[in-house]
């Protein structure tokens, strides 16, 4: 029986032997696919296709890692040194560059890698990206949008109207909040519907992140607002006007009038004896 | 019966000659530092005349003193709801134009000047900016004898519900009549300064009823100022905190007038302690107007009453102070003779200090060059002299012209009496009938002329013992600190 246990057990443990490299890459830890949600999401997918900047599926067929960790650390450094294909992933990209990453480095850059090796062999990745309807878009859905962004009418999630910290060039008035950026050309900004939705559909950047996601943005609400943008962009604006000085003078215009209305108040108010009977007299 | 002991004053007007000695021996000794330079804790009015600050006695622009309300006696100037919108700024202050802004002249220019074609000049300095002043357009006694001035006497808020003829009399005759109040803080009985201090740094000693400005507590709130109807504390802008009058309790301590009493050339100053009920005040404060003079000396009690003497005893004053108050020219003045009458007591503060009312020049009128009076006899009739009685009454006793009437025969009878008695020019009959008609003996006649012309510094400053050692025993051990730290560490008033 000793026997038999014994040899029956060898292979196993030969096999684990051998087996065990091809095991190796842990499953990626919770940090690194926070960074990447936090980071990357919001401008690159993975087998979702293009967004602000290139799907990242078959990044590792394409470039080895070297080339990679090196990009991560110093995207423009690495563009500006490269040859052609760098050329054409900045002419893809518009002639933007991608932004340095906070708190890049080799050991982060390698994790992200391995992340997207895992990712990219999945069905479905994580990270493809939400997909926005197709459908063509209405003036009802420009409205809905506006009124969406207005705050006229709600999330259905509770979310906070836009409003409350952007601002868009047809809104009137004082505008928008000062918070978050100007909004008026966030549709060609971010390359039009298929990035913009995908943006909306998981707000990515630090400020909105924490708001967002327990009140995520329905995906109709998505396509209306995508559709104002879409119309707001097509009045070919670059940004709202500043209403800093209708702003300014309206502050002076009101505390002018609030310090005549205290004046009205309290006309009766003690000034002073001797310097009026002087006068009293002068005048008399 | 709450018995208490207080400070009295007694200024005679008949004998003030308006020299300003008081108010400059008080500034020599206690307001000659920075930020109090337009502080005069005495200083000489002329009336008719708006004072100092310009119009203090006018109490719908400075709010000062009570006013009764239903059956409560309330502050004019703040209550628990108006704390809050004035916390930053108490809106009834007089401005420094109000008091003056104070300044010196540059006398070294009169010998440093270059040669030149004019007299050197010093010019005026600002003791406040230490700027050169364009003009001086103000001064703590600017209106001094200024009887006429058609600015100052004409806005005396005493003159306001004088008859249209009364007030163009007093214009009339303005060149010539007018008269000095000399001022100190009053050391009210019921004080409103104290009243409205947020920070409980004024408080009226226990022993003597002077009240005091604790530089410690003070937290520049400036309550007090409007408060004060008699605008008596002062803002020290330097130390930020405010002060006042201290009755120059530590010459008191001593034994000694203070400073203003002693320099006082005319002796028109007296001083002594009372004995008053502290039990009657709050019914007494409540009193209609007119008979606030009446109410107030009805306070005063009787020292030489046994029953007095004996709740004296039980509220623990000590027998040396009994006696001083059995002696003090003030309960003589004020509650025997009734010739001394507190200076606007509508305000309901009940001042401490008391003015015989001034017996003025009669009137006359002028025909041509002739300059004639209508009095036949050498003491004219009361009621004819150059400012009205309404005027006086105003000041003197809340309107009530029966008080005034009544101090000033009595000071004109002593007059004729004394006539009488030196002279001989006048009859026996018509000097005991001045006497009847003025409600006045032979023998007070006597007292009153003694006490008013010939009286010594003992008789005029009788001020009791005030025992500071064995008060001080109840807060510290005199013994505790024996030779460790001398008088200890005293800190100066400063903001902190």
């Amino acid at each position: 029986m000793r026997l038999i246990h014994l040899s029956s057990v060898f292979p196993l443990l030969l096999a684990s032997v051998f087996v065990a490299p091809v095991f190796a890459q842990d499953p990626p830890s919770e940090e690194t696919i926070n960074f990447f949600a936090r980071n990357c999401a919001s401008c690159h997918t993975i087998g979702g296709g293009r967004l602000t900047g290139p799907d990242l599926a078959g990044l590792t067929e394409r470039r080895d890692s070297d080339w990679i960790t090196q990009f991560l650390i110093d995207p423009k450094g690495t563009i500006d040194a490269g040859g052609e294909y760098e050329q054409r992933i900045l002419a893809e990209s518009r002639g933007v560059y991608m932004p340095p990453v906070p708190g890049m480095n080799a050991a982060l850059a390698g994790k992200l890698i391995a992340l997207i090796e895992q990712e990219e062999q999945k069905e479905k990745s994580q990270f493809a990206g939400v997909q926005v309807s197709d459908r063509p878009l209405t003036a009802a859905d420009v409205k809905k949008g506006r009124e969406l962004f207005l705050g006229a009418l709600d999330f259905e999630s509770g979310a906070p109207a836009c409003v409350s910290c952007h601002t868009s060039a047809s809104i009137g008035g004082f505008g928008g909040g000062n918070l978050g950026p100007d909004l008026t050309a966030v549709y060609s900004r971010l390359e039009g519907r298929t990035a913009l939705g995908a943006w909306l559909s998981s707000p990515p950047s630090e400020t909105m992140k924490p708001l967002f996601a327990d009140h995520p943005i329905e995906s109709d609400e998505v396509l209306a607002l995508v559709a104002f943008f879409g119309d707001e962009a097509a009045s070919g604006l670059e940004q709202s006007e500043s209403q800093s000085l209708p702003f300014l003078l309206m502050g002076l215009g009101l505390a002018a009038t609030l310090l005549v209305i205290f004046d009205l108040v309290w006309r009766n108010r003690f000034r002073g004896v001797r310097r009026s009977l002087i006068q009293e007299a002068r005048n008399a | 019966m709450d018995v208490r002991s207080q400070i009295g004053m007694v200024f005679h007007l008949d004998k003030c000659i308006g020299c300003h000695t008081c108010s400059v021996a008080c500034k020599n000794i206690w307001t000659d530092r920075e930020g109090t330079e337009y502080m005069w804790w005495n200083n000489v009015e002329t009336k008719p005349g708006t004072g100092f600050p310009t119009r203090w006695e006018d109490q719908d622009s400075y709010k000062g003193g009570w006013v009764v309300d239903g059956d409560e006696l309330k502050l004019r100037s703040t209550s628990k709801a108006k704390i809050i919108p004035n916390i930053f700024h108490n809106p009834a202050q007089p401005s420094l134009d109000d008091y003056y802004e104070p300044w010196t002249y540059k006398f070294q220019t009169l010998f440093d000047a270059p040669e030149g074609d004019d007299q050197p000049t010093a010019i005026p300095i600002s003791k406040i900016t230490g700027e050169p002043m364009e003009k001086i357009e103000a001064g703590p006694n600017w209106d001094d004898d200024l009887g006429g001035s058609n600015i100052y006497a004409k806005n005396d808020p005493n003159m306001e519900g004088l008859t249209a003829e009364q007030k163009k009399q007093m214009l009339e005759i303005e060149r010539i009549s007018m008269f000095y109040i000399p001022r100190i803080c009053n050391h009210c009985l019921n004080p409103s300064c104290v009243a409205a201090c947020p920070s409980g740094a004024l408080y009226k000693r226990g022993e003597d009823g002077i009240v005091l400005l604790s530089q410690e507590k003070c937290r520049a709130w400036r309550s007090c100022i409007p408060a004060c109807p008699y605008k008596k504390t002062y803002y020290n802008w330097s130390t930020g905190k405010s002060e006042k009058c201290i009755l120059c309790y530590p010459r008191l301590e001593a034994g000694e007038a203070p400073a203003c009493f002693h320099s006082c050339v005319g002796r028109i100053r007296y001083l002594g302690n009372v004995l008053y009920d502290m039990d009657k005040l709050r019914e007494i404060a409540m009193r209609p107007e007119d008979e606030l003079v009446d109410a107030q000396r009805e306070l005063i009690l009787d020292p030489n009453d046994p029953e007095v003497i004996a709740a004296a005893e039980r509220s623990g004053i000590p027998d040396g102070v009994i006696e001083s108050a059995q002696n003090s020219p003030v309960y003589k003045f004020v509650k025997l003779w009734k010739l001394a009458l507190p200076m606007h007591v509508e305000y309901r503060t009940f001042p401490m200090l008391f003015y015989v009312p001034p017996l003025l020049p009669v009137m006359s009128t002028t025909q041509g060059d002739v300059v004639r009076n209508d009095v036949d006899s050498l003491f004219a009739d009361i009621d004819k002299g150059r400012a009205p009685l309404e005027y006086m009454a105003k000041l003197f006793s809340a309107g009530n012209l029966g008080k005034l009437r009544y101090a000033l025969r009595k000071e004109m009878a002593v007059k004729i009496w004394r006539r009488y008695v030196t002279v001989g020019d006048i009859s026996q009959a018509d000097a005991e009938r001045a006497l009847l008609e003025a409600d006045c003996t032979a023998e007070d006649a006597d007292d009153i002329f003694r006490l008013t012309a010939l009286a010594t510094t003992d008789e005029r400053y009788v001020i009791p013992p005030f025992q500071r050692e064995m008060a001080m025993e109840m807060i510290i051990d005199p013994q505790e600190l024996k030779a460790e730290a001398g008088f200890g560490f005293r800190a100066a008033p400063k903001r902190s």
